[in-house]
């Protein structure tokens, strides 16, 4: 598995790892996922498609993964899988393929209100990138 | 770098001395007794000292004896800024702004309710769309939502969602002049258009509830809470509106604090001098977002009582369902306080906090203002809820505040840990609560153990003056997300 759970008292939160940061990003991303339904019951039925910028590292995972959240609380879009088209430090453009997540057939796990800055961590090796991330449920 | 330890300095406060963190502007107060001593995590005591750290506060960083780690911010946290001098910071109020709760009383009796809870428990749970990616059963267009916006509570009784005497028993009327929809992201608005009317997940819910125990029984009679009698409690906030506005916004104060060269020790202290259009911007999307939680509670409590009409078949009159009162715990208000002999005008941010009036306040309806606010404190969904009400010592201790709830001790994880083997269900039902949820862990993530004893954490509340016991409400049946 590449990614982990955090457990803290009021919320939850993911830890992840990748071979880069991208690599990361995405393995942040499905974690995330993870903690809203069981992805098993998940299939690629439709993508999304989304492009995000931040004026640092910090801020553009946070804006990434409030972007999936935005998606998911407002058009109720799950993604199982993602692709990224272009990384850097401050800029992502990435490919979610998922379906519409159904209460009457998917499992409800958590509902994310947004990823946070809280302990935040983002911590690079040379062939190995780690993030952490709290979410306020 | 010196690090000073807290300080007792009753037996319902503790210090958190200028002296425990670098850059205090103020000392910390922690409303807590020496059992909820114990259980203070490091992280929410960091966080009351963080507050203090803040420009223009004023009196002490302030926490309620329901203190647990939120981000920024401590849960239960309060806070008091100068106008001139200080910050507004959407981490002082939260993701889920005007979070609150709200609670109706009735003429109907636990012994009439009692045989008939598992039905009634259905019957709720069908009436409210509640869980995670359900959708309410009102689609907003962009002027209703505008309207909304602006309006809160009135614009759900207008659309026939209760009556206009439910207006004056919600704090602020139901609805924060100065909303202003049009700083609103689109984001907002379209994650906002079908949530309306829905209760969330979480710690989420609609409980039914029986008053076992009268602590002040003039008060309470005047609230209309009597012995026995049943009640229904409603906590639920601005679901996703609410947090993409506090989302957006705490992208707008990163760019404020390098903009006004606020140095902070915690990100997500993220704010803008009061003084500043960010500011002014963030205060107006606020109080819509306020807005839209007020409309969120009162359709659901229409819903609920729509539900009661139809499966006790009895007439709205006989019923006597009707709004005891309904408070925000996450919101920043401007208000006049008495601050060494002056009336000062501050932005008082209460995050996972009640505002608690005294009798007399000027904010308060006419109805209740001879008496002092309800305060109204639930628990968990297998031991008790409570009804106080504002005193004059509260005005001079904290902003007129108290404590919102019970607060968390378990992590979610931990708690279906505990649960493992076990069924919440059947345990409270071995109580005689009936639990329906949407979520099949969620029973187990908010099981009554994963909270603090609400009873300690009101009975310092009502030690220490700030707020007086009214009422106690046992927890009958309840629906979760």
């Amino acid at each position: 598995m590449c990614y982990e759970l955090i457990d803290i008292s009021g919320d939850v939160g993911i830890k992840a790892y990748g071979k880069d940061c991208g690599d990361a990003w995405v393995n942040a991303g499905i974690g995330m996922y993870s903690l809203i339904t069981d992805l098993e019951k998940i299939e690629e039925k439709k993508t999304l498609d989304i492009k995000i910028k931040s004026d640092s590292p910090e801020g553009l995972l946070v804006k990434y993964l409030n972007e999936l959240i935005f998606h998911f609380d407002t058009y109720n879009f799950i993604g199982r899988r993602i692709d990224v088209i272009s990384f850097s430090d401050v800029s992502i453009r990435a490919r979610v393929h998922g379906e519409e997540f159904d209460p009457g057939l998917h499992e409800q796990r958590l509902l994310l209100k947004a990823a946070t800055y809280h302990n935040i961590k983002i911590v690079k090796g040379d062939d190995v990138c780690e993030v952490e991330v709290i979410f306020d449920i | 770098m010196s690090f000073e330890k807290l300080r007792r300095i009753d037996e319902n406060r503790l210090e958190v001395p200028k002296g425990y963190k670098p850059g205090m502007r103020t000392n910390g107060i922690i409303f807590a007794d020496s059992v909820l001593e114990t259980g203070l995590e490091s992280g929410c005591i960091d966080q009351v000292a963080n507050v203090a750290t803040l420009p223009g506060i004023v009196g002490s960083s302030l926490a309620m004896p329901d203190i647990h780690t939120g981000y920024g911010f401590p849960i239960g946290g309060v806070a008091a800024f100068d106008l001139d001098d200080g910050i507004i910071s959407p981490g002082g109020v939260g993701y889920d702004i005007n979070c609150g709760v709200r609670l109706l009383r009735s003429d109907l009796k636990r012994d009439e309710v009692t045989p008939k809870m598992k039905d009634l428990i259905d019957v709720l749970y069908n009436e409210i769309p509640a869980g995670v990616g359900s959708k309410g059963k009102i689609r907003l267009g962009p002027e209703s939502e505008r309207k909304l916006l602006i309006k809160g509570a009135r614009w759900a009784v207008e659309e026939g969602y209760g009556t206009t005497t439910d207006l004056e028993r919600i704090e602020s009327n139901g609805c924060m002049e100065g909303a202003d929809p049009g700083l609103i992201s689109a984001k907002a608005y379209e994650r906002g258009r079908a949530q309306q009317g829905t209760l969330g997940s979480g710690n989420h819910f609609i409980e039914v509830q029986y008053i076992d125990e009268i602590y002040d029984e003039k008060t309470a009679n005047a609230l209309g809470l009597f012995k026995d009698h049943v009640t229904v409690m409603i906590h639920t906030g601005s679901r996703g509106f609410g947090h993409q506005v506090c989302t957006d916004f705490l992208e707008v104060m990163a760019s404020a604090i390098r903009k006004y060269k606020i140095e902070l020790p915690d990100r997500e202290l993220a704010c803008a001098p009061f003084r500043s259009q960010e500011a002014e911007d963030y205060l107006a999307a606020m109080r819509a977002a306020a807005n839209y939680a007020w409309a969120n509670r009162q359709c659901l409590m229409h819903w609920a009582r729509e539900a009661f009409i139809s499966f006790f078949k009895v007439s709205p009159g006989l019923l006597g369902m009707g709004l005891v009162y309904d408070v925000a715990h996450n919101i920043a208000k401007i208000e006049e306080h008495m601050i060494n002999g002056k009336k000062r005008k501050l932005v008082v941010h209460r995050k996972g906090a009640t505002r608690a009036f005294p009798p007399g306040h000027l904010e308060l309806p006419d109805i209740y203002r001879h008496l002092g606010q309800p305060v109204i404190i639930p628990g968990d969904m297998g031991r008790a809820s409570f009804v106080l009400i504002g005193t004059e010592k509260g005005m001079h201790e904290t902003f007129s505040s108290a404590c919102h709830g019970a607060g968390r001790v378990l992590s979610r994880h931990e708690a279906i840990r505990r649960a493992k083997g076990r069924s919440i269900r059947r345990e409270l039902e071995d109580k005689g609560i009936f639990v329906r949820s949407a979520g099949r862990e969620i029973l187990a993530e908010e099981m009554p153990e994963a909270y603090k004893n609400v009873s300690n954490v009101v009975d310092v509340v009502h030690n220490a003056g700030i707020a007086r016991k009214v009422a106690r409400l046992r927890p009958m049946g309840v629906v979760k997300g």
